[in-house]
């Protein structure tokens, strides 16, 4: 038996998890933040309902740079290694899952062509309600997940993905679609 | 009558501390960056002029590894890795950004060009259980996040490696490489195509 009765534990470990969360604009109910959580930059970064962020094995990077904004919805998980990048908006939907040592970027931060210094523009990036981004994918900008559809673990992706499909293999393709 | 110093506004305070540390702290930063890639490199036999290392490296010499002049090693989440087994050669062209979790090994010989950036968890290595063949990449070369570079691989120069591809032939100059074998696409149909 531990020596601390269960629920002042608890409460100790919600408030250690608010207490990593400290730059959050705004922080939902009852976070669950194990390990490390890196939050830096100006921008703004908001946390719904229930998250849980595991960062044990490696730190879990949320980057809002000036002018961006990351915006996690309910119950979304998000696994150790995870770096989300935003100069304008990342928008990860309720009961969405990141895999570990996940990439989400809404820049390139280089042009293809031209001065390899100046940033390109930036496209919004929306992974909506029940999706599930495997291990090592990687979203660039303009990726648009769709409802509940599932990312195959290192998979590259800078497009709409449909409702309810697997996409995987590089370049990505559909393995397999949800039979409603 | 008594003189008094009017105690300044504590928000002016506040504003030009700030401020100090936003000027210092960089530079800083910096100085320490540049002492530690000093530590980090103190093995190997040539270290360019103003290399710094801002995060954790791990590196083992045992060959022989050249290093540009005004390298960059950004730190992060993973320590990167520069290794260079027994007999054989890394070179570092001058000006080359790497971001973390980078890792570089060398069996046989590496060359990287100058001026080439290298974003975060690339692997570069001339050895893979199978083959053992160099590899050269040229100058202005993009490396972008999570690439592999297989052995015996030339990627030409200015070319762009795209996130998450992995290189197993050749690359010529002025070409866009992804995907897994990676297929080389012109840069200028892929730019006009998605407005980059």
């Amino acid at each position: 038996m531990s020596p601390i009765p269960l629920p002042v534990s608890r409460g100790w470990s919600s408030l250690l998890s608010r207490l990593k969360l400290r730059h959050c604009r705004v922080v939902g109910a009852t976070p669950t933040v194990l390990g490390r959580v890196w939050i830096h930059g100006p921008g703004e970064v908001r946390v719904g309902h229930r998250v849980v962020l595991d960062g044990r094995e490696a730190p879990i990077e949320l980057h809002a740079m000036r002018g961006g904004c990351i915006v996690l919805g309910d119950d979304v998980t998000i696994e150790g290694g995870a770096s989300l990048e935003a100069l304008q908006s990342i928008t990860i939907g309720a009961g969405a899952r990141l895999g570990a040592f996940c990439k989400v970027m809404d820049n390139q931060h280089h042009p293809l062509r031209g001065n390899r210094h100046e940033r390109p523009a930036s496209v919004p990036l929306v992974v909506e309600a029940g999706v599930t981004v495997g291990p090592r994918a990687i979203l660039l900008p303009g990726a648009h997940v769709q409802r509940g559809a599932t990312v195959a673990a290192g998979t590259v992706i800078s497009r709409r993905i449909p409702p309810a499909v697997t996409v995987g293999g590089s370049p990505p393709r559909v393995l397999r679609r949800e039979v409603a | 009558m008594s003189t008094r110093i009017v105690p300044a506004p504590l928000t002016s305070v506040v504003a030009q501390v700030q401020e100090l540390r936003d000027a210092v702290g960089h530079r800083a930063q910096r100085a320490l960056a540049v002492a530690r890639a000093r530590w980090l490199f103190r093995s190997l036999q040539s270290v360019g002029r103003n290399v710094a290392a801002y995060g954790a490296m791990r590196v083992e010499n045992e060959g022989t590894v050249e290093l540009g002049d005004r390298l960059t090693f950004v730190g992060g989440m993973m320590p990167g890795s520069l290794v260079c087994h027994a007999g054989a050669r890394l070179v570092i062209g001058s000006d080359v950004q790497f971001n973390y979790g980078i890792s570089l090994e060398s069996w046989e010989s590496v060359q990287i060009g100058a001026r080439c950036m290298f974003a975060s968890f690339v692997r570069i290595a001339d050895r893979d259980g199978h083959t053992k063949a160099p590899i050269v990449i040229e100058d202005d070369v993009w490396v972008a996040h999570g690439a592999i570079i297989m052995p015996g691989v030339r990627v030409g120069a200015r070319s762009v490696v795209a996130a998450g591809s992995v290189v197993t032939h050749d690359v010529p100059p002025d070409t866009l490489a992804m995907g897994n074998p990676a297929r080389n696409m012109s840069m200028e149909l892929v730019s006009r195509e998605t407005g980059t």
